[in-house]
């Protein structure tokens, strides 16, 4: 009988005080990593939507899932630029691949984000890689050139292609300036080396979005009578 | 005070976790991909480790023999998560540099395998002797595993070009290199070893 309680007890008790342990520091810890993901958040929409007033998010019920998107508008040379950026998610290696894709209203994609991934580390992490263009010795020489701010050259490379025809792969090693006019010329994307799932995910995540952007101005559009959507409300 | 000095060093040669015991492989292989990812998840790992020997050893005395497993899991997952949450709200940048690294700790079976084999049988000061021994020996190999494979599959060296214009080996990258650099390491280790003892 003692072999039964005692045991139940003792891990009843143990994971009794884990738990309580755990709730307490979430309960603490809950309203830091709320703003932190806000601010990721903003910081994603500024790199998406480069220049762009965004408006408040807009979020519609599409194929049994939510759709977030924000509308935004620049002003250029008299004409408002209209754009939008979208919150999007594909399966790669390893769970999902969620970006966030600023396009305007041709399909021209303005910039992507990679906001949570979790693959396969000196793989298709490499998807969020900085890679600085110095080499080691110039670095341990110092004689190092100043790059300023990096963005991840995987990303990096979505900007300027056409959201709306199909983006394909080329398997050309790492993004470099030199190769991004035949890139773009081909509306492609060259794959991150060993990790062609996550590559393609980030594609399929894109295509994925755009549809449903598509579905949901289309379902704004009847919603509200034609010229009154606006888009200038909330501008940050 | 010669015990303690043993404790702690053992882990690097003598009982190095991954080259001797031959624990922890799954992380090893799977982060070993460049020296940053080594160094962060020696970091990660450590403290876990470092933290589940202490506690483990100041519980083992109320622990029941038989269902000591699942206790031992319930404190290193909850230390996983109270890490994660902490460094999430508070830490924002080491949060983001570690990411993958910290769920990925609950695989490490060196931090299961030294509660079981060592906090569950000595001292508190012993168990963390031991936690931050074994977590230098890990680091230590997966850093020099790191190296050989970020040098050949990456042609780079903390994440900078080694020399220009040259096509690394991608098999290195990719889990047969890490087969292979760590047979090497292995067959190495018990060369020097078998040596020794003659």
């Amino acid at each position: 009988m003692n072999n039964i309680v005692k045991p139940t007890l003792v891990l009843g008790l143990i994971a009794l005080v884990a738990s309580m342990a755990l709730s307490h520091i979430k309960k603490i810890t809950y309203p830091n990593i709320l703003k932190q993901e806000k601010e990721k958040q903003e910081r994603a929409l500024a790199m998406v939507l480069p220049g762009f007033a965004v408006g408040d998010k807009v979020a519609v019920k599409l194929d049994g899932g939510e759709f977030v998107y924000w509308p935004a508008h620049k002003d250029e040379s008299g004409a408002v630029k209209k754009a939008y950026a979208f919150i999007t998610s594909s399966t790669g290696y390893s769970g999902d691949v969620v970006s966030m894709v600023g396009v305007d209203e041709a399909g021209t994609i303005l910039g992507l984000s990679i906001l949570q991934q979790g693959e396969t580390p000196g793989l298709g992490a490499r998807s969020v890689e900085v890679a600085s263009k110095n080499t080691f010795w110039q670095t341990i020489t110092g004689n190092a050139k100043e790059e300023g701010e990096m963005s991840p050259w995987f990303q990096q490379q979505f900007t300027g292609l056409n959201g709306k025809n199909k983006i394909t792969i080329t398997k050309k090693g790492d993004w470099d300036p030199s190769i991004k006019d035949e890139l773009l010329s081909r509306n492609a994307i060259t794959a991150i080396t060993g990790a062609t799932i996550t590559s393609r995910a980030t594609i399929k995540g894109v295509e994925k979005g755009m549809d449903s952007l598509a579905k949901a101005l289309e379902a704004a559009s009847q919603a509200a009578p034609a010229g009154a959507q606006s888009i200038t409300g909330g501008a940050r | 005070m010669k015990q303690y000095w043993e404790e702690l060093t053992k882990g690097i040669w003598k009982k190095n976790p991954i080259l001797i015991i031959g624990i922890g492989m799954c992380p090893t292989l799977a982060v070993s991909t460049s020296i940053s990812n080594a160094l962060w998840m020696t970091l990660a790992a450590t403290i876990v480790l470092v933290c589940s020997n202490i506690l483990v050893s100041m519980v083992k005395s109320i622990v029941p023999g038989h269902i000591r497993i699942p206790i031992f899991i319930t404190i290193i997952a909850a230390f996983v998560t109270i890490v994660e949450l902490t460094l999430n709200a508070f830490q924002p940048a080491v949060y983001q540099a570690l990411g993958i690294f910290i769920p990925l700790i609950v695989v490490n079976c060196i931090i299961l395998g030294r509660a079981e084999e060592f906090a569950n049988k000595n001292g508190i000061i012993f168990s963390a002797l031991d936690g931050i021994g074994m977590g230098l020996g890990f680091g230590l190999t997966l850093t020099v595993l790191a190296m050989i494979r970020e040098i050949l599959g990456a042609n780079k060296l903390f994440g900078l070009t080694l020399i220009p214009g040259m096509e690394p080996s991608s098999a290195m990258i990719i889990a047969p290199g890490a087969f292979f650099t760590l047979a090497f390491m292995l067959c190495g280790m018990n060369y020097i070893n078998s040596r020794k003892k003659e």
